[in-house]
């Protein structure tokens, strides 16, 4: 028997601390959602190994994330979107997909190709979505060609995985690893698994025919920007190298409700990253082994990622050239005097002197 | 054992210091070219560095930003090692009396930017980051400084700044000055006279901006630097602050932390107080002067009061308008002048620190918050001190505060003064109300005098204690002391109105009643200094410039303190106490 060693003992406690925090804050929350209604649906256009695809995009409003009921992520704010109190029926579920067809036929001429279900949890949790309602999503998207799902990785296997590639699907888990480094995931963003499950959840998806699509948090809180690049590059890098990991899929941290990074944010400790972060990080991983997109929310806003105010739409629009084409060029053509104050903050910020510039 | 830091000067809670690497650094001062980050624990492991003195390396940390939850705090606060070059720790204010356990020479706010523009949240914050950590380390407020902001960081108890905020601002187009922001586009004249300003402004671009912020940075730090040598930086403050709201409100909401700046403020110095505004009435050194004149003192004469106005020139009595109010009174009555901003000045207390060591804007009007002050003062000090008669000779704007006064304590003030005191009916008057009363003499003005100043210095009663029988000899105002054997005791300083008390003084002070401060040092016998690191302990009530008494297995002495109690017991580093007179035991 091995002693446990401090290191254990603080990573319990900085995890229990996180927790009782983001359950304290998560507390002030007062609205409560009809589990009839999906979160959110929308309807866009994804670069895949396949090219480029339209998307019907759904985010289901399940029971929620168990994890987040426990605490969770310090930046997540979509636990408060979930359903109060718990599991959502398979009726009610199946009544959000509905309204999801619905949507896509009031709004496009043909069925998207591709669709992606997102929970703000685990997809693949049978506790947030049955086997049963797995499956009858499954058929009912069965004449698509790509489906893309939401999961946390220890509920990735084989066997669920073949509810969608037994069907034809080209079938894509999402999973938000938020960044390769073990220890910021699980200090800074507290999120409880390690890469090696990550590694792990993608051996099985290859197995089962499956790709492994890594949805990756840039800056996530107690990082300085120049920290916060570093890690992202380190993180797209060794996603690279993952066999069944095809796309990494940048997601610039943007202040949600009732989080801790909105507590950070409103006692002037914490800035969402700048627009040429990412601009930055994608051109200067353009050459590794994976399609790297991203696709900023709230870009321009205080709470979302930012520039100066003037630059944002244009940065914006290079970054979503850059998500279907690939091609690094695309930054050369903006610029903006704010550059400077970004190249100074990535230059001095420190973790501790942070945020150096609003 | 902060070993790479040391305090050389102090004027409230603002110190010239000096980081000691290398090549040393005066502080307050930029730290941008001497820092050493070891890194962020955040997104790694780290080795604690070897570190070297030409550095002040910042050991592995984890920063606590503005926000982030108490537990989370808790759990992730660094146990920071204990090294042997120079070193700062990362800490949150609440934090940082844990992280001071390995004796780090500097400690990094990492919620600074939560704190500035916010008042209440900065002085909160950083008296209760300056009470947890060492006087003799250094308190660092990164990415935060400006040329209008450092003089009140400093002011409040701030050491290191960074270059880091004004060369954002300058990339921003934003031009400082001590006076605040200007935005760069909006400038037709360049309003500095530093190398980088050297140019038409239609030529001056962002990165100019950028040199600019930080030359102008540097001036505004080598002004306080300055300021606090001679020992005027509140004076500085009083008016530069005022530029920002917030800055103006820090300063105000520090006075109300007046335990905070109290035990960091001088008893006496050389410096002259420069009264030209309100706030001027709520320093320390004002409302120690008032506390201590209505607790401390008590008038030993039995005759009547008079009450006279300040004069400009100090000490009052050589002044004109002070000496024809003498003749008139010839020593037939107690003399006590009202002034703002120091409320009543009694006549034996006319050179004590600050009586003769102001100068005021007179404008012949007093503000609400000045009568209101002065009259507050007049109220306490005639309930403490019991006269047969008080005649108020002043002018119009004074007798309103004597009206007042008279209202509230329920007895009659004789008024003496025609139009103004100083006329020939005035005077016949103050003459011919006090022709009855009987002189006192030279002796008992010479003896209520020196003890006036014991009991000012030492305490209630400490006057009749130490001077239990006495000779006094010289003239005023260098009066000696002496016992009935002859032997000297103690001698006023001119200067500050204050008692240098011999090893026989002291001894007095000792048996006396009156609270003694002492210094305990260790076994050695000190001669001109006693340092920091060889004070076992000291009293709580010892400020800078008080008379204290050295005690230790070997010696005895006495002599003045240039640190508070507090600062000499916590300290490794720095003069604790100048030895006037010393004997070996």
């Amino acid at each position: 028997m091995s002693e446990p060693s401090p290191e254990v003992y603080e990573q319990g406690r900085g995890m229990d601390a996180h927790n009782q925090a983001m359950r304290e804050i998560r507390a002030r929350k007062d609205r409560t959602y009809d589990p009839r209604e999906p979160t959110r649906v929308w309807l866009d256009e994804d670069n895949t190994p396949d090219g480029v695809y339209d998307s019907l995009t759904i985010i289901l409003n399940t029971g929620g994330c168990r994890w987040a009921r426990a605490g969770g992520c310090t930046m997540c704010g979509y636990v408060a979107e979930s359903v109060e109190g718990g599991t959502v029926a398979h009726e009610d579920l199946m009544t959000q997909v509905e309204t999801c067809l619905e949507h896509e036929r009031d709004n496009a001429e043909d069925p998207a190709g591709q669709v992606k279900i997102y929970t703000s949890g685990s997809f693949l949790d049978e506790r947030e979505i049955p086997a049963q309602t797995r499956r009858a999503i499954a058929e009912t998207f069965a004449d698509r060609d790509r489906i893309v799902v939401e999961s946390l990785p220890d509920f990735v296997d084989r066997g669920k995985i073949a509810d969608f590639t037994d069907r034809g699907l080209a079938t894509d888990i999402a999973v938000g690893l938020e960044t390769a480094t073990d220890r910021v995931r699980r200090d800074c963003v507290n999120k409880y698994f390690e890469f090696a499950e990550f590694e792990r959840a993608a051996a099985d998806a290859r197995e089962a025919g499956a790709g492994l699509k890594a949805y990756l948090l840039l800056k996530p809180p107690f990082l300085s920007e120049s920290e916060a690049m570093a890690d992202m590059t380190r993180s797209i890098r060794r996603c690279a190298g993952v066999a069944g990991c095809h796309t990494v899929s940048m997601n610039p941290c943007n202040v949600q409700r009732h989080t801790m990074v909105e507590d950070l944010f409103h006692a002037d400790g914490y800035r969402p990253p700048w627009l040429w972060s990412v601009a930055d990080v994608l051109e200067s991983t353009a050459d590794a082994d994976v399609i790297v997109v991203s696709d900023p929310v709230g870009h321009g806003s205080d709470r979302g990622p930012h520039n100066c105010g003037e630059c944002d739409d244009r940065v914006q629009r290079a970054i979503k050239d850059f998500d279907l084409r690939q091609e690094p060029a695309v930054f050369e053509q903006v610029s903006c005097d704010c550059e400077r104050t970004w190249e100074t903050v990535v230059e001095r910020e420190r973790s501790y002197s942070m945020p150096l510039a609003r | 054992m902060t070993d790479y830091f040391e305090v050389h000067e102090r004027d409230g809670a603002g110190r010239v210091g000096e980081l000691r690497l290398s090549d040393s650094v005066r502080t307050p001062a930029l730290v941008d070219d001497v820092l050493a980050d070891a890194g962020s624990l955040w997104p790694g492991e780290r080795e604690v560095p070897d570190g070297d003195e030409s550095v002040l390396t910042v050991l592995p940390h984890r920063a606590l930003p503005g926000g982030t939850p108490e537990e989370v705090r808790e759990a992730f606060a660094v146990e920071y090692p204990d090294v042997e070059y120079p070193s700062a720790a990362v800490v949150a204010p609440d934090t940082a009396a844990d992280a001071s356990a390995a004796g780090t020479d500097a400690y990094i706010l990492s919620n600074a930017q939560e704190l500035t523009g916010h008042a209440g949240a900065f002085v909160t914050a950083v008296v209760r980051t300056r009470e947890a950590i060492p006087a003799d380390s250094a308190l660092y407020l990164p990415g935060v400084a400006t040329p209008a902001n450092v003089a009140t960081l400093a002011y409040a108890g701030v050491d290191l700044v960074d270059t880091d905020h004004a060369v954002v601002k300058g990339t921003q187009g934003r031009y400082l000055a001590v006076d605040g922001e200007y935005f760069l586009e909006d400038l037709t004249d360049l309003p500095c006279a530093c190398p980088a300003c050297q140019q038409p402004v239609g030529d001056f671009g962002r990165e100019d901006c950028e040199t600019h912020n930080v030359n102008a940075l540097r001036a505004a730090l080598a002004t306080v630097r300055e300021r606090i040598r001679s020992g005027r930086l509140r004076d500085y403050i009083e008016g530069q602050a005022r530029h920002e709201g917030w800055l103006t409100a820090v300063f105000r909401r520090l006075d109300q932390q007046y335990g905070y700046l109290e035990q960091r403020t001088p008893v006496l110095r050389r410096a002259e107080v420069t009264a030209t505004s309100d706030d001027t009435l709520r320093r320390v050194e004002i409302q120690r002067f008032a506390e201590r004149v209505t607790g401390r003192y008590h008038c030993r004469f039995d005759n009547p009061l008079v009450l006279v106005p300040c004069s400009a020139r100090k000490p009052y009595s050589e002044s004109q308008s002070h000496g024809q109010f003498h003749d008139a009174i010839q020593f037939r009555a107690h003399v006590v002048s009202m002034t703002s901003p120091i409320g009543v000045v009694p006549q034996e207390l006319e050179l004590t620190y600050p009586a003769q060591h102001y100068d005021a804007a007179v404008t012949g009007h007093w503000s609400a918050t000045e009568t209101a002050f002065v009259a507050d003062v007049l109220e306490a000090y005639l309930r403490r001190n019991d006269y047969p008669r008080v005649v108020a000779h002043v002018p119009a704007e004074y007798r309103e505060i004597c009206e007042r006064v008279e209202g509230r304590l329920d007895r009659d003030f004789e008024y003496t003064v025609v139009d103004h005191p100083t006329t020939g009916e005035s005077l016949s008057n103050l003459a011919s109300t006090l022709s009855t009363e009987l002189k006192y003499g030279k002796r008992e003005r010479q003896h209520n005098t020196l003890r006036a100043v014991a009991d000012y210095q030492f305490g209630d009663g400490a006057g009749d204690g130490i001077f239990e029988e006495l000779r006094v000899e010289s003239h005023y105002p260098k009066l000696r002391a002496h016992d009935a054997d002859g032997e000297q005791l103690a001698a006023l300083v001119p200067e500050y109105g204050v008692l240098s008390l011999t090893l026989a003084g002291a001894r007095r002070w000792l048996d006396s009643d009156a609270p003694t401060r002492r210094v305990e040092i260790d076994g050695f016998v000190p001669h001109g200094s006693v340092l920091a690191p060889g004070v076992v302990d000291a009293d709580d009530s010892i400020r800078v410039g008080d008379e204290v008494v050295v005690e230790g297995p070997h010696a005895f002495a006495v002599g003045r303190a240039e640190m508070s109690g507090p600062e000499m017991a916590e300290s490794t580093r720095g003069v604790a106490t100048r030895v006037r007179h010393v004997e070996e035991r």
